[in-house]
């Protein structure tokens, strides 16, 4: 698996002529501008979904910077490109990363407001709960599986998971099959909804994946649910 | 004798050729694309792919877009990637396999704009995340972030 990625970096700096300068019915696709000629990387972070803002570095050979604030951003540019699985032998041409600098809010919607806008929302979640070791929704959760359902429709949903799970009473053949039916209650709901449903996905991890960790045999709400993942 | 040490000989090369020029498993799907406007393709093994919504993507995947295009990628650990205009990346290398801790994200920026939000890959084990650029490589520790790589 290694030898066949490495190869490929390798002739990394060659890939666009072997695209493009191949080509010979007229007339010829415009030659996108060669990676070699030099290049500017910037790199920013950013505040994920929730507001949060975590951690990254960018590393070279020559070193590293570390980001560690929404809008902090570093820049390298290089006369030639190097991939990692050059070794550093190939690199004296690019400089280490600079010391990071802030960002500003409209410079970061000019160069990535499209890129940010084509990034995809995170998926939607949703735990149903049951009654006992039944197929039977809960009061709240039965209220819920209209909410599930349009939210299929209105995200345009691509895919849709829905896993049923159980408690650790009974034997683990009888749980995967009720997580099944469980699964396959949820599902009913999908059904009458205008989608293609081949798109949903009905599945059963039985007990084998608790929520509330419990020894065998034990009955725990929290564990009888189905979780309904909207992509 | 010396004809069975032959004929075990040619088993032995046969077999060996035989797993060689196998063909890999099945690619296996890695996430897909979740929204495209304009012009973008998938190149894989030497073809081109019109970039359309629900395409599923394998390991080795070249996305690129066009000067009007727009690609939106969802990995089944739901690590997100969007794609501006005139942009293009490579899935160098994509595990999830969680319960067996196979587990990697290896991405190539080569031109563009590209955003990134990390998924459960780089929660459950944040060394696993590699995007890499023509000037270094960028290690997640669980975040967003944004690439732009442009002429000097």
């Amino acid at each position: 698996m290694r030898a066949p990625s490495w190869a490929w970096l390798a002739g990394f700096g060659l890939l666009p002529y072997a695209l493009y300068g191949c080509a010979s019915a007229p007339p010829p696709p415009p030659p996108p501008p060669p990676v070699s000629a030099g290049v500017v990387v910037v790199v920013v972070l950013l505040p994920d979904d929730a507001g949060q803002v975590g951690r990254i570095t960018l590393s070279n050979p020559q070193g590293t910077q570390e980001l560690s604030r929404a809008g902090e951003a570093v820049r390298v540019s290089t006369p030639e490109p190097w991939h990692s699985s050059q070794g550093a032998s190939r690199s004296r041409s690019i400089s280490a990363p600079a010391a990071p600098f802030a960002m500003d809010s409209e410079y970061i919607t000019r160069v990535f407001g499209a890129a940010l806008a084509a990034r995809p929302g995170p998926p939607a979640r949703f735990v149903l709960y049951f009654e006992g070791e039944s197929d039977r929704l809960t009061a709240e959760s039965q209220q819920r599986l209209a909410e599930v359902a349009r939210s299929v429709v209105e995200r345009r949903a691509l895919a849709v998971s829905i896993v049923g799970h159980t408690d650790t009473v009974g034997t683990r053949e009888y749980n995967f099959q009720l997580g099944l039916r469980r699964a396959r209650r949820v599902q009913e709901a999908i059904r009458a909804q205008p989608v293609d449903q081949s798109i949903v996905r009905v599945d059963s991890h039985g007990k084998d994946d608790l929520l509330v960790q419990t020894a065998d045999n034990v009955p725990e709400p929290r564990n009888r649910r189905v979780e309904v993942t909207v992509r | 004798m010396r004809a069975t040490s032959v004929i075990a000989g040619l088993l032995l090369t046969l077999f060996l050729l035989g797993t060689a020029a196998a063909p890999a498993r099945a690619a296996e799907s890695v996430g897909f694309v979740r929204n495209a406007e304009g012009a973008g393709l998938v190149q894989r093994e030497g073809k081109e792919l019109a970039a359309r919504e629900g395409l599923e993507l394998v390991e080795g995947d070249v996305i690129r877009t066009g000067s009007d295009g727009r690609i939106g990628v969802l990995f089944h650990d739901d690590t997100r990637v969007g794609l501006g205009p005139s942009s293009e990346v490579r899935v160098v290398r994509y595990r999830f396999q969680p319960a067996r801790g196979d587990l990697a994200f290896v991405l190539q920026i080569a031109r563009g704009a590209v955003t990134y939000v990390s998924g459960k890959i780089a929660a459950l084990g944040p060394s696993h995340v590699r995007v890499e650029t023509p000037v270094g490589v960028v290690g997640v520790r669980g975040t967003a972030f944004a690439v732009r790589i442009g002429a000097d």
